[in-house]
């Protein structure tokens, strides 16, 4: 009954400055909710950059071929190989034994027409030789038709697979499936034989992994590829030539488990060294490595966002205090009264501990609310931006635009832990302060 | 009546308060000795810079006396801590100030029950007393209006209910009547008068001659001592008619002012 009349008290003294208390609470509100919102936005992006890196596969090694610097100026300029060859690709197979399997990969970018339709455009895009374990490993999933076959590339077909976003552009009304795609720069045609399913791009990772847009893709037997096209590749730009010469752009290893790819990595890097141990034209990601090294980033991140949230919470308690403050000066008459008519120091303690921590609670429930609201409002203003401002939203980097805020359970407790905490701490010195005046004092206070 | 008047409701035995100001010490009651038996009813008066105040917080245990003793029921205030003066304060002394000191988020009845809630005596029966007080004080029918909805008078007639709520040793009025015109006054006075037959034992504190009129009893401070302790001569009695037509009265008119 006593403290349940406290409690009535205490809301009706709020209750008499509803603008200053809706302040005060609006303080800890902001503090809970950006707890929660800036927890679930670090969570979601490492999340997601977690997922990117997944995507490449834990249990992978990529080694990709990197053209060196052109050493001679001119056009006398001789044509050295670089990169990974395909007897290394063969040679890691054959000795590592804890290899599972290595996919060759040579990619190049290319014109990409349908001659059928004429009023499609050539697109740009990239045209990848590999091999039928291609599209288990990076996980391309087939929508119609079916991925290059061990047959396939066996008998060096002149068949392919299209990319979704590629399908879309050059076949706006028909059916791709068994269409030609011709390559302009090639002469050559190629028979759809599969179609696959969107997929988001892949970020840039650390810098030895550029972002891997999967979108304007075609897949062809890296062996037809060769037979057709050779290992050197010569492209017109800006008037003058430039020819590079080199057997794959990038060999993908995959490794039996994962726990295994730390040591893998080591022995495919000696292998690819053996004869130079400076060789600058190749770059080996462990993307095994780069999840390992995510997560610690993941933890920093998360302690730097609650640190600024926390930040937030102290601003919000420091409102409470300097409200209470005021209050408790203002009050002064009100407490000699109390103190008059019996009320003990505690007696004041406690009513003036019961306002803070009712605001603190208040601001603590609302700013959960709306820190569960977070994905949603996330959702809404992507969406209104994509209406409102496409270009602005365009420009968004990928994370921004992919990523889904995930609500930390553990920051809800948390938070309101912490508000309560900050209510009971920033309230108790203006409690105090006020149960320590002379009663005498306070009643003559006018 | 005159059977209990052997009883003490308080008895103050050289009692002296100093305050240290600064370097010098101002000795605001230098030996006051009294006794108020329980049913008296007793004015204490004196200039300014008398005293009064000082005797007041000292009878009002919100003080504590720098010498002497000031016996409350047999114990001892002098002695007792910041806690122990509270509970005092909350069960056995009935506050009347001169500008009301109600609680402004409180109701008249919840304005009543603030001593019994410091006591922890909260329960259906105390909410019954208090309405029992407030009907007493001929305010039954605004239980639930807030001290600004209420007139001078009328809040001080919640701040006497008030102070009866504990069933104190004694009411102690301060200038009780000080912020109100002479109708009100009178009604007031008439009300302390109507408790004092009742058996409550009052002490007031006032500067007013026409009020001390009312009691029985006079003390009058100069410079911290005792100048005289008195009976009234030619005590102001409202007759019973009197005390019946003023609270009717004072119903109407604040009946006509809604």
């Amino acid at each position: 009954m006593r403290y349940f009349r406290t409690v009535k008290l205490g809301t009706k003294s709020l209750l008499l400055h509803p603008m200053r208390s809706l302040l005060t609470v609006l303080g800890i509100f902001i503090g809970v909710a950006s707890v929660i919102w800036l927890l679930a936005i670090g969570e979601g992006i490492s999340k997601e950059a977690q997922r990117q890196i997944e995507d490449l596969g834990a249990e992978n090694i990529i080694i990709r071929s990197i053209k060196p610097p052109d050493e001679s100026g001119g056009n006398f300029r001789q044509i050295t190989a670089f990169g990974v060859t395909r007897n290394e690709c063969k040679l890691i197979n054959d000795t590592i034994s804890t290899v599972k399997r290595v996919l060759p990969i040579r990619e190049l970018s290319q014109k990409f027409a349908y001659t059928g339709n004429p009023n499609v455009k050539p697109v740009d895009g990239r045209l990848v030789g590999c091999t039928a374990d291609y599209a288990e490993v990076t996980r391309l999933e087939i929508e119609r038709g079916h991925f290059l076959t061990t047959r396939e590339v066996e008998l060096n077909r002149p068949v392919c697979v299209i990319a979704a976003k590629l399908a879309e552009r050059l076949f706006p009304s028909e059916d791709p499936l068994n269409k030609q795609i011709y390559l302009p720069e090639k002469k050559e045609n190629f028979k759809i034989v599969g179609v696959l399913k969107h997929r988001n791009a892949t970020a840039a990772i650390g810098g030895s992994l550029a972002a891997q847009d999967f979108s304007l893709d075609i897949y062809i037997p890296v062996t037809t590829m060769r037979a057709r096209m050779t290992d050197q590749e010569t492209k017109r730009a800006g008037g003058s030539f430039s020819t590079k010469l080199f057997e794959l752009s990038q060999i993908t290893v995959q490794v039996k488990s994962s726990d295994d790819v730390p040591r893998t990595a080591e022995l495919v890097e000696a292998t690819l060294r053996q004869n130079d141990a400076d060789r600058q034209d190749i770059a080996v990601v462990v993307p095994y490595e780069l999840l390992e090294q995510a997560k610690t980033t993941r933890l920093m991140f998360m302690m730097f966002m609650g640190l600024i949230a926390a930040i937030s919470l102290i601003v919000g308690g420091i409102g409470i205090m300097n409200i209470m403050l005021a209050t408790v000066t203002e009050r002064t008459r009100e407490i000699g009264i109390r103190r008059a008519l019996g009320g003990k120091q505690r007696d004041i303690v406690l009513q003036f501990l019961v306002e803070t921590i009712t605001l603190s609670i208040v601001g603590g429930i609302t700013g959960i609310l709306m820190g569960l609201l977070c994905p949603v409002v996330v959702d809404v203003s992507r969406w209104g931006l994509e209406y409102f401002a496409p270009q602005l939203y365009a420009s968004l980097p990928e994370v921004a635009r992919v990523m889904r805020p995930t609500i930390v359970p553990i920051s809800i407790p948390v938070a309101f832990g912490i508000s309560v905490v900050v209510g009971v701490f920033f309230g108790l010195y203006p409690a105090v302060r006020a149960a320590q005046l002379d009663p005498i004092e306070a009643l003559r206070h006018e | 009546m005159t059977q209990t008047s052997t009883r003490m409701a308080a008895v103050i035995r050289d009692l002296q308060k100093h305050y240290v100001l600064k370097s010098e010490t101002v000795r605001a009651l230098r030996g006051v000795s009294f006794e108020v038996p329980e049913g008296d009813y007793v004015a204490i008066m004196g200039p300014s810079g008398s005293g009064k105040s000082t005797l007041l917080n000292l009878l009002g245990c919100l003080d504590q006396p720098t010498h002497g003793s000031f016996l409350l029921g047999g114990d001892d205030v002098a002695q007792m801590t910041d806690d122990e003066l509270s509970t005092i304060r909350a069960s056995r002394i009935g506050f009347v100030f001169q500008s009301y000191n109600l609680i402004a988020q409180l109701s008249v009845v919840e304005n009543i029950e603030v001593p019994l809630y410091y006591m922890g005596n909260l329960n259906a029966q105390s909410r019954k007393r208090s309405i029992e007080l407030a009907k007493m004080v001929g305010l039954g029918e605004r239980l639930d209006h807030r001290p600004t909805q209420l007139s001078g008078g009328q809040q001080q007639r919640v701040a006497i209910a008030r102070s009866l709520v504990n069933d104190p040793y004694f009411i102690l009025a301060d200038e009780a009547t000080g912020n109100l015109d002479s109708v009100t006054t009178e009604e007031i006075l008439a009300l302390f008068q109507r408790l004092n037959d009742e058996g409550k034992t009052i002490i007031m504190v006032t500067h007013e001659d026409e009020v001390a009129e009312h009691a029985k009893r006079v003390i009058r401070l100069r410079d911290g001592e005792i100048q005289f302790d008195k009976p009234v001569e030619g005590r102001k009695v409202f007759t019973a008619e009197q005390i019946q037509e003023i609270a009717h009265n004072a119903d109407v008119a604040s009946r006509g002012a809604e």
